[in-house]
């Protein structure tokens, strides 16, 4: 009999994952092996666009252990299709991203290998089967690529300026979307009147996911069944499997993708990667197993990257501070060809930021250069806007007299205007975001810091202090699944089509079902990444999985208490509407009928089948987490250095189910949103279009020793969007972490009159500007009066 | 990695002979350095001949006036030897500072001098001590051992057993930095001897580490951190990368020095 102990949401349940985890019983994608795998290796472009003269195979061929070489010309002779990316993202709520001219943009095809031409250094343009991993290596030196070597163009700005070198014929201009938003001629005209206006233009610095594990992949093809099995840790199964069946042309009935334990995601992994199609489509010419695990190199050179925004913003004002209007010129980098348009497009959205501007205009730009596909990464599109408004926001405080706080506090979104429609049409659905940002300000001692900054020059440092405010969406594929069963051993099995990589789904999403099902938290396991089990999944992004899972879960579980009752009664031989579900029993009340829910599976089973219930929901309404973040920089002039001394944050997550995993989310979301501020850039040197920072001799990362203990709170204003009242919790502490970082570091420069600097704030950069002073932003101010 | 044997001799004299009569060979200590070359392909040797567990090659132990330790001594081990601690307290420390964890329990002292990376720690302590290099055929002081990036005087098979570094100084490092590989970005070893001071730099000089006689001279007229403050390396001469300009390298250098010439008798490291 089950007892009702506690209610499980809102509980800090500690994650029943990790033990499995630190133990190494994870299911990582490598752990897996196959009798007879064959590995493979591949041969990637040295140059960042070259023309494929022709690949010679012949030796590679001949070399020990080799079994198979394929090239791009062998993939169009098999009639492989590009990988289906569906970059421009399509819910109701997201923006319209166009051509220029309007249509639908060309994407520039994925095929898993290129016929011809390369368009990044890093590209596969070939892939070695042998029968170890060093003879697939020895295969793959031996192919022989002849290039014609191409001008190549890396930043996007060069990338339109006229005369650059086409990535793709068919966009000779390389700017493939090109959209207009929001109310220009009203923006004139509010510009026209301002007292002020205060431009600004930043570069979101490009960086890669890095994580832990790096991707691999392991397909299997049964000659007898004619079905594909590929191992492969991503964001979601589900999309691999849809993706991939469509690459190789087969019935997605064909393809099986398991996808366990995945150690770090970010992003990186949702989209399709070249290699898991090629191990497919090997492992079938084989009739063997074929195995891919990236090395570190390849992970640097080849995960999708991310951010990479050159922003423009303009800023109208009165002379009160009031704002008036807000202009942007946006221009996505998303590499040689787009896999995804989603920072681009939920960008697009927030330019507003956390307040309420009345106009707003917005050009929206994505560009192809010769780099590495840029994709969604932790918090897609949103730091890059909040970086730009709540840094545009200071260098107007700063040049015009105001103070930065002052001027935030008359202009935010104020809860009476909620659900409030921001300018370019996103629809906040709640939020107290004055509450945040006073609340952020108190905990970060505020208050204190004049006392700690004269400390801290009396030992020659600077102390700077930095703010930002933030909202963001969170919108997401719309469409989960959850299936639930009971089962008469006492466990309670879920299956939920999203992926977690490190988030604590089968401890959070075992509270909700737990708690529905009144159920202890321990008897319920979920069951994932098995395409054969879970058929239906959006996978793991743009915060929806606890909203998207939660609200299914807690629809299945219902229509599951629903079931019980019906069987319950039959049981019981009472009409239906009067037994009732108490402490995770049906009773009928003024008897002594009772029964929990497993006997009742174990007595039903036998002519109902097992107690099961499975719900598919659909949910467009994109919900809005936002909140406030500061933080405090020691900087020793001397030598450039920037310390993080303080850094507080409270984030809405609207309803919170788990906040020990949140607080957990929030940190590494902090530290991942610093490192970008502080140290991390794929850094591509322009003249030759080489990747520098391709390991961690020069890809700087946020480590445990560099970051100060966080001071963090959980604000839950409940979203009226969705039942459990939940927004997200896994993006608040990287989204505003760019800005407050910046902030604070040109906040402690402010006696060398530098007002801007760009990412990544390393030694150098900050040395370099109190030495020469450098560091204003092209734009200027305008003042009438 | 390319295919290749893996052999691991008794005692010195052993590895010389397999090192004689392999074709390509290489030595490996702690393989902290090797190993990622050999994974990235970037080194072929066909036999790998072991040295870290060589009896020739282990113990601290004083001589004398000298503190000699066993090239196949791990990084680990100098930082926490009670001789190095208390003879030469900031080699203990700039020993303690190397790396992470992982790199100090495998790394080992002759595997970093035979190396000379020029960001690398030890060859500062080598080079601003007057340390001597111990080999298998003589032994070769330090002004005369290290020749530019990763160059030494090594010839072709000779195998470093052992540093004797002299005890009769009084000595300081203080190290800044690169914030991505944490290797030295500017790091000043400083000796002062009753009648000399020696100064070593390491991680900022594009030919590796190097003396800077400037600063010897002015310390030895007034041994303080103001002595410093008119002096600079010369521009030309620094690394210039990503990472740090020449100018901002000169620039470090002097800071640096002057921070390990105020912290003598420990070595001080930022971030
Ligand atoms: C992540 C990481 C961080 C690091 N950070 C630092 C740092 O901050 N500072 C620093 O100084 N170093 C650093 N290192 C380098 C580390 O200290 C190396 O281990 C060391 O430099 C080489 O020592 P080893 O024993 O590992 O040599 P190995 O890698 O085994 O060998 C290096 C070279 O020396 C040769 N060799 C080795 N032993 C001998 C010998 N006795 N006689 C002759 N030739 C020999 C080998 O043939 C090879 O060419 C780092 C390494 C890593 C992987």
């Amino acid at each position: 009999m089950t007892e009702k102990l506690f209610r499980h949401i809102g509980k800090p349940v500690e994650r029943k994952e990790d033990a499995r985890l630190v133990t190494g019983k994870g299911r990582f994608s490598d752990d897996f092996r196959l009798a007879g795998q064959a590995h493979a290796a591949i041969v990637r472009s040295p140059h960042p666009h070259a023309r494929i003269r022709g690949i010679e195979t012949a030796e590679a061929l001949s070399s020990p252990g080799v079994l198979l070489v394929l090239t791009g010309r062998d993939c169009l002779d098999d009639g492989l299709e590009p990988i289906p990316h569906n970059p421009v993202p399509s819910t109701k709520y997201d923006m319209k991203l166009t051509a220029p001219g309007g249509g639908v943009p060309f994407i520039g095809p994925h095929h898993l290998l290129p016929d011809d031409k390369v368009r990044h250094v890093g590209e596969a343009v070939a892939i070695v089967v042998a029968e170890t991993q060093a003879q697939a290596l020895d295969g793959a030196e031996r192919v022989l690529v002849d290039y014609e070597i191409l001008p190549h163009v890396i930043h996007s700005e060069d990338a339109i300026a006229a005369g650059a070198p086409a990535v793709w014929d068919e966009v000779p201009e390389n700017a493939f979307v090109d959209t207009r938003f929001g109310d220009w001629k009203g923006t004139e005209r509010a510009f026209e009147q301002a007292t002020h206006v205060v431009s600004a233009k930043f570069h979101v610095n490009r960086v890669t996911a890095v994580p832990l594990e790096p991707r691999s992949a392991l397909a299997s093809f049964d000659v007898e069944t004619g079905r594909y099995v590929l191992y492969a840790g991503s964001g979601g199964a589900v999309r691999q499997k849809r993706e991939l069946s469509s690459v190789l042309g087969i019935d997605p009935s064909r393809l099986r993708v398991l996808s366990y334990d995945v150690g770090g995601n970010f992003g990186a992994r949702n989209r399709v990667y070249v290699e898991f199609g090629l191990v497919l489509w090997a492992s079938q010419k084989l009739g063997r197993p074929v195995k891919y695990t990236a090395t570190r190199s390849e992970a640097f050179l080849t995960d999708y990257q991310g951010r990479d925004l050159v922003t423009t913003v303009e800023l109208a004002l009165d002379e009160d501070g009031r704002f008036l209007a807000l202009r942007a010129d946006n221009i996505s980098n998303v590499g040689a060809r787009c896999v995804s348009l989603s920072p681009l497009s939920k960008g697009s959205g927030l330019i507003t930021g956390s307040y309420d501007i009345p106009v707003a205009a917005l050009r929206a730009r994505a560009v192809f250069t010769n780099t590495m596909c840029t994709q969604a990464y932790r918090s897609s599109g949103r730091p890059e806007v909040t970086y730009a408004i709540e840094r545009l926001i200071e260098i107007a405080a700063r040049r015009l007299g105001f103070d930065p706080l002052e001027l935030r506090l008359r202009n935010l979104v104020p809860p009476e205007a909620m659900p409030y429609r921001n300018a370019v049409g996103s629809i906040y659905d709640s939020g107290e975001y004055e509450k945040n940002m006073d609340r952020a300000l108190v905990i970060a001692d505020w208050a204190g810091f004049e006392a700690r900054r004269q400390a801290a020059a009396e030992r020659g440092k600077l102390l700077g202090r930095g703010f930002a405010n933030y909202v963001e969406s969170s919108i997401g594929t719309p469409k989960e699944r959850a299936e639930i069963t009971v089962k008469p051993d006492g466990t309670i099995e879920v299956v939920i089509g999203t992926q977690p990589s490190g988030q604590g789904h089968e401890t959070s999403f075992a509270q909700v079902v737990a708690e529905m099902l009144d159920a202890p938290v321990e008897n319920v396991t979920i069951v994932l990444g098995d395409t054969d089990v879970v058929s239906v999944g959006g996978g793991s992004h743009s915060g929806r999985s606890m909203r998207h899972a939660g609200t299914v879960m807690a629809m299945a579980s219902a229509d599951l208490v629903a079931e019980a009752r019906r069987r319950a009664a039959e049981l019981f031989d009472a009409p239906e509407e009067d037994v009732s579900f108490e402490g995770g029993r049906l009773v009928l009340p003024g008897t002594n009928h009772a029964v929990d829910l497993f006997e009742l599976a174990r007595l039903t089973e036998r002519d109902h089948g097992p107690l099961f219930a499975a719900r598919t929901n659909e949910m467009h309404t994109p919900v809005f987490p936002n909140g406030a973040a500061a933080c405090e920089v020691e900087i020793d002039p001397k030598t450039g250095l920037v310390e993080i001394t303080r850094y507080a944050s409270v984030d809405d997550v609207g309803r919170c189910i788990n906040p020990l995993i949140v607080h957990g989310q929030t940190h590494g979301g902090i530290a991942q949103g610093v490192g970008q501020a502080m140290w991390e850039e794929c850094h591509v040197e322009p003249s030759s279009g080489q990747p520098v920072s391709g390991s961690f001799m020069d890809y700087g990362m946020p480590r445990s020793d560099n970051m100060p203990s966080f001071i963090c709170e959980i604000a839950e204003v409940i979203s009226p969007t969705n039942p459990l009242g939940i927004k997200a919790g896994g993006e608040g502490g990287t989204t505003p972490a760019l800005a407050v970082v910046t902030n604070a570091v040109i906040d402690a420069l402010r006696d060398t009159g530098v007002e801007d600097l760009p990412m990544p704030l390393t030694p150098l950069t900050v040395w370099k500007a109190i030495r020469h002073g450098a560091g204003h932003t092209d734009e200027d101010t305008r003042t009438t009066s | 990695m390319y295919e290749l044997r893996y052999r691991r001799p008794a005692d010195l004299a052993e590895a010389a002979s397999l090192f004689e009569a392999a074709e390509d060979p290489a030595y490996i200590s702690g393989g902290h350095t090797l190993l990622p070359t050999l994974k990235g392909r970037l080194a072929a040797p066909d036999a790998l001949i072991d040295l870290r567990r060589l009896p020739e090659l282990k113990g601290i132990r004083r001589e004398g006036d000298r503190l000699v330790v066993g090239a196949g001594e791990v990084h680990r081990d100098v930082a926490a030897s009670p001789d190095v601690r208390e003879a030469l307290p900031a080699l203990a420390g700039l020993a303690g500072s190397i790396g992470d964890v992982h790199v100090r329990n495998h790394g080992t002292i002759g595997g970093s001098v035979a190396n000379n990376d020029p960001a690398a720690d030890y060859p500062a302590a080598v080079l601003g001590l007057g340390a001597v290099v111990r080999t298998n055929r003589r032994e070769i002081a330090a002004d005369d051992y290290f020749q530019g990036l990763f160059t030494t005087a090594l010839e072709e098979g000779e195998i470093v057993v052992a540093l004797s570094f002299p005890t009769g100084a009084e000595c300081g490092y203080a190290k800044f930095r690169n914030p991505a590989s944490r290797y030295a970005m500017a790091a000043v070893f400083v000796a002062r001897f009753a009648d000399a001071v020696r100064v070593a730099v390491t991680g900022a000089g594009n030919d590796g580490v190097f003396r800077w006689t400037a600063a010897e001279k002015a310390l030895a007229t007034s041994f303080s951190p103001e002595a410093l403050a008119d002096l600079s390396v010369a521009e030309a001469d620094m690394i210039d990368d990503l990472h740090g300009s020449a100018e901002y390298r000169r620039h470090l250098v002097s800071v640096i020095a002057e921070r390990a010439v105020a912290n003598m008798g420990r070595a001080v490291v930022t971030p």
